[in-house]
């Protein structure tokens, strides 16, 4: 029986670490570029549709105004195509072609961001961020 | 129930190990989930938990401890004395011992392990099987810790807006090696205290102790 259980708890560890990653990474870029996309249009509705509800929610408090209005007056990059993902678990980032990240968390909708417009700061340091939940 | 009476220990012992696991699978869920709520994060399924990287690092870091413990209790009491302990060899066997001790090759028995009586690759190989599928399991589940530890770790650290490590740097941050040493001290103190105890104390009825009324000077006895 030691051998088979061995070999079970590899594969259960290489399961549980890289299982769909592929396919998950892409729902997180397509959010990432949505969200971008909605604020190159100005529509700030779509744009609030793509957050998380905590971040969306800590938006209008601290512009005391409704989301769809309060995401238009930030400085997040307008367009744009993600050119890096990394998923673990139920966390991504996305990374555009022009240096800014996103990160995002899995919830029973799929993705939604919960920071955007972030760029490292120093090394192994959290990255600072225009929107945060 | 004959098959019970001659099979009971590792009956019970899976039974108890299954029981335990769905405990911890079932509390470690709730325990999730709270935590979920706290970070205003989404709660899971239990089968998301089960296959999620918080689960698999919280079993792996045990098994691999237990598996070590094991390892080295078979390796170390090669060659390792213990005067007075049931867990000791007698004092003038230490070492491997000879082929007739350990009835190998011309010396097998008449009923002992094909791969005994051989002799060449296979009698090594099995004359050390324990060993190494035991210490086999043991890398196995380390790694896996590894594995499993890295994908929580990042999550963690994406949730604070940090960069994810490779494989190669988790397994020189200090979440690695508290997860590893932490169980890898708790069974070095198991096994230590055991050998130990063992020589003054006893239990009536168990192989793992001397017979009650065996001096403690007696070593490699067992009742």
């Amino acid at each position: 029986m030691g051998p088979q259980v061995a070999a079970a708890a590899c594969l259960l560890a290489l399961a549980v670490a890289g299982c769909g990653t592929g396919e998950r990474a892409d729902d997180a870029a397509a959010v990432t570029e949505r969200f971008h996309a909605a604020l190159e249009t100005d529509d700030g509705a779509a744009a609030c549709g793509e957050l998380t509800e905590e971040t969306a929610s800590k938006l209008e408090q601290q512009g005391k105004k409704p989301c769809e209005e309060a995401i238009l007056e930030l400085e997040l990059p307008k367009g744009g195509r993600v050119a890096g993902t990394r998923v673990e678990i139920t966390n991504a980032v996305t990374t555009l072609a022009e240096g800014n990240s996103d990160f995002l968390d899995e919830g029973p909708n799929g993705w939604k961001i919960s920071a955007a417009g972030c760029v490292p700061t120093l090394p192994d340091q959290p990255y600072e961020c225009e929107l945060e939940g | 129930m004959r098959f019970f009476k001659h099979n009971g220990l590792s009956i019970v012992f899976l039974a108890l190990f299954l029981a335990a696991i769905v405990g911890q699978a079932i509390a470690g869920h709730a325990d999730f989930n709270e935590d979920q709520d706290r970070h205003g994060d989404p709660r899971i399924s239990l089968a998301r938990y089960l296959v999620s990287s918080e689960f698999g690092v919280a079993v792996m870091e045990n098994w691999q401890s237990e598996y070590l413990q094991f390892t080295l209790f078979v390796v170390l009491t090669v060659w390792l004395l213990q005067r007075g302990s049931p867990e000791s060899k007698e004092l003038d066997k230490a070492g491997p011992e000879s082929d007739q001790q350990q009835k190998i090759g011309s010396h097998a028995q008449q009923n002992s392990p094909r791969w005994a009586t051989v002799g060449g690759i296979r009698t090594r190989l099995y004359e050390n099987s324990l060993l190494l599928v035991m210490g086999t399991i043991w890398i196995g589940t380390w790694f896996a810790q590894s594995v499993t530890g890295v994908a929580e770790y990042n999550t963690e650290r994406l949730d604070h807006q940090q960069d994810p490590l490779s494989w190669g740097s988790y397994i020189t941050t200090p979440d690695f090696w508290e997860r590893t040493l932490q169980n890898w001290q708790s069974e070095f103190l198991a096994v230590g205290s055991m050998a130990i105890l063992a020589v003054y104390l006893r239990q009536r009825g168990s192989p793992e102790s001397k017979p009650v009324g065996a001096p403690h000077t007696s070593t490699g006895v067992e009742g």
